[in-house]
């Protein structure tokens, strides 16, 4: 139990050392020249993109022939092919949120120093999440993240709505991270370990119908199911996407919920794989009942913002399907669902960006009128991202869907394959009715998009992303297969 | 002798637990929430976790309360009575009784009771030490935790130039 601490660990942990430093020199820099907007902004997205780098370089060995995962600081850090993976997928998202920010922060009034900075440490405790060996660690990364993004909702200070998002957020999350806690607890006391393998060992020599243990679990999934917004514990969802700032709201939808994904994969497949039965058949539940009512909701939505809300409780019902179908195939799909989730979500997100100029906000659906007569660029890419949305060829939502439906059938989840087909039908009402109010409603007159560089080049990459996984996906299947190689029991 | 100190110790913070639900007035229930909190100071010296019980009273009962009346005294409305029970009263008593019943069956059934209670050890040296080489990485992640609540409590909390 007792180990020591060996100073050569740390080089296994530089990618998040050096995000660390870049994000407390960016709180330095914003205090020491707080005109230097660009410094700032520039600091930032090198910050990520050296911290993607040297993840790059530590990923090089794990990826070569022999290449094994190992774990340092006393199994509390695992570096494996899944951590990579995720932490890719968050570095991705947190640039494409900085790009979306850049111009968008000072439009609505928001410090630019503080954003950046919390925004990054926000990032740092998703990568401790996805590296997480240890019931601790992973749960303190899951807090640095949690409690960041209360912030970030609550960045507009002027604003009720924003008000109201940080502080409906700030209660659930504590509510659900106390559930957590009372889950992670009562397996401590059970077992009397906290690092993931040891707890696994320990529940392999127990009685597996023990009450106690059922309960830590049930416990669990009610926890978790608040962090990945699973009906029923999603009802703050909508008001904290609504009301936070849209940039925020993006991070909150792709790199949040990707890290609550890969921290639920890591506590339920490595500390409880013996009681697999058990959580499979909750979590059949939560996936049914969370797209369906996602779906179903989403079509009432006036607010577009409101409305991916509950597409995107919808889609953590998609990805709940490969989570119960548990098989190899089943957690890759999830895998490369979150990071095609990713793409199409955050490009969905920056148009909302796009029509807020400084007279009109633009996240009503019918602020996107008009918009392919007048616009048919931005309306391109916004029907790309509808398309992938709804899980149409030859977008990345399909071949995500497509490998997700296909784990379901393939572990004889017939019923569950059934119930995601229906629900992918009616999807397609709610998004194709943006398309439709895009190309078929007048503009109103004067209609004016964001002219800012940074957040056409996110769109760009988002449209990108989405396109090149949904044409050729081979690569990306490939890497998150690699990815679950070992995580499975 | 140790039974019966428990049975007092866990009755007093259950008993001030309650007060702090159920007060009309908001200075009350955090003024009880300090008794509840000396309360588990007690279970925790019992448990023979004397740190913990220590760290208990400095922070929750020194710290977190003390800030809870600072904040109830910078917020308008002090003494104004509020409408602790509503409607929803039953149905939120019997969810809390279900899930209290839940728990006491589970950890009667499930969890095993130990026999000879070991001997009780000097905590705080060994505490010192974890933090220090196993848990050293969740310990300094922490410390990143507090600095990002730190500035993002300062923002929220700032005057906006007019």
């Amino acid at each position: 139990m007792t180990g020591t601490f060996n100073p050569a660990d740390v080089l296994h942990i530089l990618p998040e050392v050096f995000l660390t430093v870049v994000a407390l020199g960016i709180l330095v820099l914003s205090f020491a020249a707080p005109s230097r907007r660009k410094w700032i902004e520039i600091l930032a997205v090198v910050g990520v993109g050296g911290t993607a780098i040297l993840l790059v370089q530590a990923a090089v060995p794990l990826f070569r022939p022999g290449g094994e995962p190992y774990a340092v600081f006393s199994g509390m850090y695992l570096v494996d092919k899944f951590a990579i993976f995720f932490k890719v997928v968050f570095l991705v998202a947190t640039l494409l949120v900085i790009l979306m920010s850049i111009d968008y922060l000072p439009l609505i009034g928001v410090p630019v120093g503080e954003f950046y900075a919390i925004l990054l440490f926000s990032t740092l405790g998703m990568m401790f999440m996805a590296s997480g060996g240890n019931l601790l660690s992973l749960y303190i990364g899951l807090e640095t993240m949690s409690i960041c993004i209360y912030i970030l909702c609550g960045f507009l200070k002027q604003d009720q709505k924003s008000n109201e998002a940080a502080l409906k957020y700030l209660l659930m999350g504590a509510f659900s991270s106390g559930v957590i806690l009372y889950g992670i607890s009562l397996l401590y006391g059970l077992t009397g370990a906290l690092d993931l393998k040891e707890v696994a060992a320990s529940i392999a020599t127990m009685d597996l119908s023990n009450p106690a243990l059922l309960l830590a679990m049930v416990m669990l999934t009610a926890g978790f199911g608040f962090k990945i917004a699973a009906v029923p514990f999603h009802m703050y969802v909508p008001d904290v996407y609504e009301g936070a700032p849209t940039a925020v709201t993006a991070f909150l939808a792709i790199a949040s919920e990707a890290a609550a994904v890969a921290a639920l994969l890591r506590v339920f497949l490595g500390a409880m794989p013996h009681i697999q039965v058990d959580w499979t058949m909750l979590f059949w539940i939560l996936s049914v009942l969370t797209m369906t009512i996602g779906n179903i909701v989403a079509m009432a939505q006036r607010n577009i913002k409101r409305m991916l809300a509950y597409s995107g409780i919808a889609h953590i019902g998609y990805v709940l399907i490969g989570f119960v179908a548990g098989t190899e195939l089943g957690i890759s799909a999830v895998l490369l669902y979150v990071l095609v989730y990713a793409f199409m979500t955050a490009g969905a997100f920056a148009m909302v960006i796009l029509l807020h100029t400084e007279t009109v906000k633009g996240d009503l659906i019918e602020d996107f009128a008009g918009l392919g007569q007048v616009k048919p660029i931005a309306a391109a890419a916004m029907l790309v991202f509808l398309l992938s949305l709804t899980g149409i060829p030859p977008t990345a939502g399909f071949v995500g869907k497509f490998y997700i439906f296909g784990a379901a059938i393939h572990a004889k989840f017939y019923w569950l394959a059934l119930i995601a087909v229906i629900n992918t039908a009616i999807s397609l009402f709610y998004y194709m009715r943006v398309a439709m109010v895009m190309y078929m409603q007048e503009a109103p007159t004067g209609l004016v998009l964001s002219s800012s560089r940074p957040l056409y080049l996110a769109l760009g990459f988002a449209v990108l992303g989405t396109m090149v996984i949904g044409i050729y996906p081979g690569p990306f299947l490939e890497l998150a297969r690699a990815s679950v190689f070992g995580l499975l029991p | 002798m140790q039974a019966v100190f428990f049975f007092v110790v866990a009755a007093f913070t259950v008993a001030t637990a309650l007060l702090v639900v159920t007060r009309p007035n908001i200075v009350h229930s955090a003024v009880a929430l300090i008794f509840s909190f000396c309360g588990v100071a007690g279970i925790y010296v019992l448990l023979d976790a004397e740190f913990l019980g220590a760290v208990q009273v400095l922070i929750y009962v020194g710290g977190i309360t003390i800030l809870l009346l600072f904040a109830i005294m910078l917020t308008t409305r002090i003494a104004t009575r509020v409408d602790v029970f509503n409607e929803q009263m039953g149905l939120s008593a019997l969810i809390a009784g279900g899930i209290t019943a839940i728990l006491v069956y589970a950890s009667l059934t499930g969890i095993q009771i130990a026999g000879e209670a070991p001997a009780p050890v000097e905590t705080t040296p060994a505490l010192g030490r974890l933090l220090m080489t196993t848990h050293v990485l969740p310990f300094e992640l922490i410390s990143i935790l507090l600095l990002a609540a730190m500035v993002g409590a300062i923002i929220l909390a700032r005057r906006e130039k007019e």
